[in-house]
Order: structure tokens, then C-alpha cells, then sequence
């Protein structure tokens, strides 16, 4: 007769719990609901060690390490810079498939589309605005990793490829990021791509170059076939290639382990894959709180930002007929922008970038001393910070502040009415605008005391000009402020002058203010004034 | 090892971090909340905003293109083209064309591809083709902006009165005005003036010849007018283009029979009902002023 083996005797609701256990293991890969509580009250694991499961279970958790020294998770050894731009590249990502929904590149589309975006998507624009922040930041987080690195000397053997990839992993954000700027097609966009393609013109010889700048146009000027290149290259290739090579990247640091802090091992010595067992901080849970609640905090500082001081920038339609004065480039490369003012376009737009980044790749090959100890590598660190403060000076020379000054009576009007973007006069908006001429000469003043402060730049930014300028002599200015239609104001800027043989000069420029127009600054408190004025009580 | 001065700032605890990852949470979404719920103003606001915008950039490329002949405030011009800021054109000239479609279809259609068949009225040009899809300078969104520019004349133009009212009489179309509800009668009412007017009045204002002729740029190879010629050194060229014609008599002949004699590269556009809109002394001090190489303006 068969033996029977006892009938276990489960209550129901121990069969429950046991259900609820088993459904919860599943989900954590392994960890089971009273190892979670054992977790978060601080207790150590038990032998064999059952944190360990999800490493091998799940696929996302495969590439974790277990476990990494206590050093390295010190925040301010690494500043988690490499995992925030990780971050970014997925806030990018999703951002990004949310914005292509509302997007078609074509010019007869794209600049439409921003419109239809900001007025008629409910959050799109904190969907572009969070786009637009997340591009910068990662540009600066990126940079900033790559920083850490050097002056932590952590490009040192064995991970010279490791900094190798992750100078291609900038190039390509700083590409990425670039790309992108063309999509919106207003003139912003329009102006610094058609600079930056214009750069790959000046490759030598001049056959390649004009290919390379065909290619990336599309045309001769760039059009339809240039935007939709970009737009490929923005979506598809360039996310694809940085997919691929933070992939190698990232191998590469698992396989190395993070470099320790210099002085807790001997010059030459690696041993960042050799923790001792009472240094071990394991990945679950410590590192994985620690890195999702930066995240965490991270997102919650990002949609504060792009909610309350961020404001993605729209100019008018591209127009390849004119030129906006002052035209540059993104900040990240009013470097390259201050180089092609001093020097020619090939060297500085081609032979000094491309020699930077191939000195910047072999760093590693190049620097043979083998101590990571700030006082040992005096040589290194005071060439990095020259050449930060290189970057930053070629930063400031890239702005319009050097050496682009235009006529005095330009510059006048751009400074309080620039052609693109805001300025104080849009500031102050179409209710401060009291019709009439005011001459310079007369010092006039209004009822209303914003426009009295603009117009007392106007006259003092004359004054200025005419003192400085020899060529601008006994200058006077006449802003009219007429209605041109109702809730349409036309402004015109009159600017006379001698010049130096006597003659009678003029310069006159015309803008037109709607009574609805709103004009926003990227960094700047956002304005909630419309929340006020369902609507606006007429100026006059 | 040294402890840092900032340690203050170090969270060790795990449920303290996870705390103040749950308060980052709470606070996002909150600010999303906030976001969600003035959402519908902050559209509201964008898309008034970029109407305006429309109209602001409308009313530079009307500046631009249109003013010289539908004049500046669009109160049209004489004898050039119709005004477009006037109670009439937005009342009724669409009943009168039986047109069924919208004002907004209407203008911006005239824009895009203009009036090409307009040879017997009495404007002095046709309306050009005016979008880059029919060969003009235009791209869609400057036809869209000049569209909502004009359109946005309406609530002016509904105050205006019968004196008010800029609008012209067509030679070629039925109107109806507004003010009497009569039919208008189609032919031009012969302009009668007590005493000559003079010849600045007459080229500037009443027979708008300023609209297609430039008096101040001479005509040369490489400055030639873009509807009519420029006539600032016609005092030098106007006895060299009919054998057997001196200056004036040439001028004279082409202000009462324009047709007769069109400058090679121009269209036969100029209209051809001066001799009965001016008096035979104001036709003689026109020529006189045009030829005069120190006119006074």
C-alpha cells in the first residue's frame, strides 16, 4: 500500500499571505516582502546572501554591480554625474517621443506646429521647455562628469578607453543637443545651424568640405531636405550611436570598477575590484535608495524649473532672406564662435577643434604619470584649468558684446527693441505705449512711469553713443508711438546724426506691438500676468 | 580622514532619504497640478498671442507691399487700387460679388494669387500674384499674417459713415452702398472741380500716379521702376522715345493714351481714362511739373 504523505493543514489565510509572498518575490526578482522590510530597517543580509538575486534575475539589474567600495559611494567623490546624464538621455527620450506626437518636419509645418504645441496641447509647453532644459543640463552634466574625471585623474590606467568613449559620448551630446536646434525652424534655429553647417564648409580641400556641407544641408541653403536630415540625425542616428557607445562606456566602468579616491591606495595600484568584505556597500539596497531618491529629487527640481524659470526661446519664422542682427550660436558653443572671430574659418572652425578633441582623446595616452594625487600632478591640473579659463574668456568673446558692434543707431534700437526677442520695450508691453513723438532733445516725459524709464535710456544711450562715437555727432532720436490699427500700435525709431564731413544721416526702423503679443526671456520667472487680466483693460 | 565642513548636509538614514524622495514626489506633483490647472488660461493667452503676432507681422509686410497702392491706412488710393479699410468691403462687397465663401477666403485667396483678368477696370494695375506658390515674393505665413492684418480693420471700419467711408465705385462690378441701399451706378462720375488743382495734388493724391511711378529715382539700366517707370529724368529722355514728339507733347500723349506708347519691358497696365478725370489746364501744368527738373513737391 502506497504511503500517503500527510495533507499539509494551511489556514486560508496563511494560503493568502503565502500567495501575496510569492506574487511579491516575482515582481522583485527575488526578494521576498519581510527581506524588504529587513532592508529598510538597516539589518544586514543574511549568508548566502539573498540580495544578490535580482542581479542575476533581472535583466535591468544584470548590468549593476553587486556591490561597490564604500569610498566611491561617497557622494562628493563622484557627484553622480555620470547617472545623471544617463537620466537626462531618458527624460530626453520621453520628452522627445511626446514632442514628436505634435511635430512634422517640413517648413510649411514645424514652425506651425511649436504654435499649435504652445497654444492648443494641454503641457506642451512644459513638455518643450522640460526638452529644452534637459538638452542644457545634460550638456553641462556631461561636461561637468568629464571635469571630475580629470582632476580626480580617473582617466589613468586601466581606464583609458573608458575616457576615450567618454569624450565621443560628449561630442556626441554636444551634437545631439545642436541637432535639435534647427527643429522649431524660427530664426534662432534657422541662423545658428545655417553658422554651424557653414563651419563644415571650411574643411580643407574645398571639395570635401563643400560635400560634407551639402550633406548636412541638403541644398545649397538649407530647406526642407536640410531640416529633414537634422531631424533624422536628431531622432534617429545620433540617440542610436550615443545608445550604443554609453553601452561600451558603461561596460567599461563596471568592468573597472569606479577609480577609488587617490589617497586610499598607493600610486600605480588599482584595487577598486578588490573591496574588502567590510568596505562592500551592496547595491540593494543602499545604492539604489541613494540613486533614486537623487532622481527623484533631480525630476522634481527639473519640473520646478521648466515650470517657474525656464521658458523655451520661439523667435519669428525662419527667414532665409534676413539676417537677425546678432545672430549666435547655443552657449555651449560661443566658443567656437569667439574663435572664428579672431581667427580664420578654417583654423578656427575646423584644424583648432579637431586638434582639441584629439588631444582630449588621448589625454590618457599622453599623461605617463602614473599618480592620481592632486599634489603629485601640479603639471595637469594647472593645464586644465587654463584651459577652462580659456573656454570661458573664447565663451565671453563669443557673445555680441565683442567686437560685433554695428552702427551706433542700430545698436540704439536693437538694445531697447532687438529685432528677435524681447528687450524693455516689448517688456513693458502694449498698455504702457501713450501715443505721440518724443524727441530726444525735449526730454519729454509721460504719465506713464515704465515708458518714462525707456525713454530715458533712449535718450541716454544717444548720449553715450555720441560721446564715444566720432562718426555720430550732435545725434538725436524721435520715437513715435502711433495706432496703427485698433490693438495695433506701430513704433518707429528715428536716429539722426552728422557725420564726420557734415551730412545730414537718418536711420529709421519700424516695429509693430500687438495689444496681445507676449514676449518671454529662457531664463527668467516666467510671467503668470495673463492669470490676472481675463482681459487686459484697454492702455488709453 | 578629515570630515568636511559640509557634513552637515550628509542624510544617512535610508528612511530619511526615502522620505525626501516622497516629498519630491508630493511636490511634483503638485506643481504639475498647478500647471494642469492653469493650463487653459496659459493656452488661451499663447493663442492671442499669436494672432497678434500674426497681425504684427501682417502689418509689416503690408507696409511693405501693399501701402503703396492700397495706401497706408488702406484707405485705397484713386484711380490705383480700392480700399480695403472700409465699411463697404466688409459689409457688402461679398454680396455683391455673390461670393459665398468667407472674407477671410476672399482676401487671402486675392493675396495669394491676385487678380489676374482685371484689364478693363478702372485700377491702374492689376493685382499682382503675391504668394511663392504663383510665383510671387510671399511665402503662406506672410499671406496668412498680411490676411489677418486686413481683417483686422473690421472694428474700425464698422464706425465709419457715409462721409467716412473710403470705398471707390467699381467701373466693371455691381455695388450696392450701404449707407442708401441704392445700386451704384457703375460708370465713374466725372470728377468736377470748381478751379484746377495743382499738379502735386494731382500726381500724389487725386490721380495716385505716385502709386506705380517713382518722380524722384531717375530710370536707368540698373534702377528701373517695378510697376511703372521711374520718372525723375524723363526731362532728359522724354523727347528721344516717338520720332516726331518733343517732351511735352510725349508726356501728354501718354497721360491721355497711355496704351499708345508702353516703355518695352512694362505691361500695358496704366489706366486709360485720364483725359476725363482732369481738366485740359491741369493735364497741361502735370506735364509742365513732371518735366520741370526743380519741381517743387
Amino acid at each position: 500500500m502506497a504511503v500517503q504523505p500527510e495533507v499539509k493543514k494551511k489556514s486560508f489565510l496563511q494560503t493568502i499571505l503565502d500567495a501575496a509572498d510569492d506574487v511579491f518575490t516575482r515582481v522583485t526578482a527575488g526578494i521576498s516582502a519581510g527581506e524588504v522590510r529587513r532592508m529598510l530597517r538597516g539589518e544586514p543580509p543574511g549568508r548566502p546572501n539573498p540580495r544578490l538575486k535580482p542581479h542575476s534575475e533581472a535583466f535591468l539589474l544584470h548590468i549593476k554591480p553587486t556591490y561597490y567600495h564604500e569610498s566611491v559611494t561617497r557622494f562628493t567623490h563622484t557627484f553622480r554625474l555620470g547617472l545623471l546624464s544617463t537620466y537626462l538621455f531618458f527624460v530626453e527620450t520621453i520628452t522627445g517621443l511626446i514632442l514628436m506626437i505634435w511635430y512634422a518636419p517640413t517648413p510649411e509645418r514645424a514652425y506651425t506646429d511649436m504654435i499649435r504645441l504652445l497654444s492648443n496641447v494641454p503641457l506642451g509647453q512644459l513638455m518643450r521647455d522640460m526638452h529644452r532644459l534637459g538638452a542644457e543640463l545634460m550638456v553641462v552634466v556631461v561636461t561637468l562628469h568629464m571635469v571630475r574625471t580629470y582632476l580626480t585623474g580617473s582617466y589613468k590606467a586601466p581606464r583609458q578607453f573608458t575616457w576615450f568613449t567618454g569624450v565621443l559620448l560628449l561630442v556626441l551630446t554636444l551634437f545631439l543637443s545642436f541637432s535639435g536646434y534647427l527643429l522649431p525652424w524660427d530664426q534662432l534655429a534657422y541662423w545658428a545651424v545655417t553658422i554651424g553647417t557653414s563651419m563644415a564648409e571650411a574643411v580643407p580641400p574645398p571639395i570635401v568640405g563643400e560635400t560634407v556641407n551639402l550633406l548636412a544641408r541638403g541644398a545649397p541653403d538649407i530647406g526642407a531636405n536640410g531640416l529633414m536630415r537634422f531631424y533624422l540625425l536628431h531622432v534617429l542616428f545620433l540617440p542610436l550611436a550615443l545608445f550604443l557607445f554609453f553601452f561600451v562606456h558603461y561596460y567599461k566602468v563596471v568592468h573597472f570598477g569606479i577609480s577609488l579616491p587617490s589617497d586610499e591606495e598607493e600610486v600605480g595600484q588599482d584595487t577598486a575590484n578588490k573591496v574588502p568584505a567590510d568596505r562592500r556597500v551592496y547595491f540593494l539596497p543602499d545604492v539604489l535608495i541613494d540613486e533614486s531618491a537623487l532622481l527623484i529629487a533631480f525630476t522634481a527640481l527639473m519640473v520646478l524649473v521648466s515650470t517657474f524659470f525656464f521658458a523655451a526661446p520661439l523667435e519669428s519664422i525662419a527667414n532665409p532672406q534676413s539676417t537677425p542682427l546678432h545672430t549666435v550660436a547655443p552657449w555651449y558653443f560661443y566658443w567656437l564662435q569667439g574663435l572664428l572671430k579672431i581667427a580664420d574659418k578654417t583654423i578656427a572652425g575646423v584644424y583648432v577643434p579637431g586638434i582639441l578633441l584629439v588631444l582630449l582623446m588621448a589625454i590618457p595616452y599622453l599623461d605617463r604619470n602614473p599618480s592620481r594625487r592632486g599634489r603629485d600632478r601640479r603639471v595637469a591640473i594647472i593645464s586644465g584649468v587654463v584651459a577652462g579659463i580659456v573656454i570661458i574668456v573664447l565663451s565671453w568673446m563669443g557673445t555680441p558684446y565683442y567686437a560685433v558692434q554695428g552702427a551706433p543707431a542700430v545698436e540704439i534700437v536693437q538694445e531697447l527693441m532687438p529685432e528677435e526677442g524681447m528687450g524693455p520695450l516689448r517688456e513693458m508691453g502694449y498698455a504702457h505705449l501713450p501715443l505721440g513723438a518724443y524727441d530726444s532733445r525735449e526730454n519729454a516725459t509721460t504719465e506713464d512711469e515704465e515708458f518714462n524709464v525707456v525713454l530715458h535710456e533712449f535718450n541716454e544711450s544717444i548720449k553715450a553713443f555720441a560721446e564715444k562715437d566720432p562718426s555720430f555727432n550732435e545725434a538725436y532720436g524721435v520715437l513715435t508711438i502711433s495706432q496703427e490699427q485698433p490693438q495695433l500700435k506701430r513704433i518707429t525709431w528715428d536716429i539722426n546724426w552728422l557725420s564726420p564731413d557734415g551730412k545730414d544721416e537718418a536711420f529709421k526702423r519700424i516695429f509693430f506691438l500687438h495689444e496681445n503679443a507676449l514676449y518671454w526671456e529662457q531664463y527668467a520667472v516666467k510671467d503668470f500676468s495673463f492669470l490676472r487680466n481675463e482681459q487686459p483693460a484697454a492702455g488709453e | 580622514m578629515k570630515r568636511p565642513w559640509y557634513r552637515f548636509l550628509y542624510v544617512r538614514s535610508a528612511l530619511a532619504k526615502l522620505g525626501l524622495a516622497l516629498l519630491a514626489v508630493l511636490g511634483t506633483i503638485g506643481i504639475l497640478l498647478f500647471v494642469l490647472f492653469i493650463e487653459t488660461p496659459r493656452m488661451e493667452a499663447q493663442t492671442k498671442n499669436f494672432e497678434g503676432r500674426s497681425i504684427q507681422n501682417g502689418a509689416a509686410v503690408y507696409a511693405n507691399n501693399c501701402s503703396s497702392c492700397h495706401g497706408l491706412d488702406g484707405k485705397g488710393l484713386q484711380g490705383v487700387a480700392p480700399a480695403l479699410h472700409s465699411r463697404y468691403f466688409f459689409e457688402q462687397r461679398l454680396k455683391d460679388l455673390e461670393y459665398t465663401g468667407s472674407l477671410h477666403d476672399y482676401v487671402k485667396l486675392t493675396v495669394a494669387a491676385g487678380r489676374p483678368m482685371n484689364k478693363q477696370s478702372q485700377w491702374a494695375q492689376m493685382m499682382p500674384t503675391w504668394s511663392s506658390r504663383y510665383g510671387g515674393p510671399l511665402r503662406d505665413d506672410q499671406v496668412e499674417d498680411v490676411t489677418s492684418f486686413v481683417l483686422n480693420w473690421r472694428e474700425d471700419a464698422a464706425l465709419q459713415t457715409a462721409e467716412t467711408d473710403p470705398w471707390q465705385p467699381f467701373q466693371n462690378a455691381p455695388m450696392t452702398d450701404i449707407y442708401t441701399g441704392q445700386q451704384v451706378e457703375t460708370a465713374p462720375a466725372a470728377e468736377v472741380s470748381s478751379e484746377p488743382r495743382p499738379p502735386q495734388q494731382l500726381f500724389m493724391v487725386d490721380m495716385g500716379c505716385v502709386g506705380c511711378h517713382n518722380i524722384d529715382q531717375p530710370q536707368t539700366e540698373t534702377n528701373k521702376g517695378a510697376i511703372g517707370p521711374n520718372l525723375g529724368n524723363l526731362y532728359e529722355t522724354a523727347g528721344t522715345k516717338v520720332p516726331g514728339e518733343d517732351a511735352a507733347t510725349f508726356v501728354h500723349n501718354s497721360i491721355i493714351e497711355p496704351n499708345k506708347y508702353v516703355e518695352p519691358g512694362y505691361n500695358p497696365v496704366m489706366p486709360a481714362n485720364f483725359a476725363d478725370r482732369m481738366s485740359p489746364e491741369e493735364i497741361d501744368s502735370l506735364v509742365q511739373w513732371i518735366l520741370d527738373p526743380n519741381r517743387q513737391k
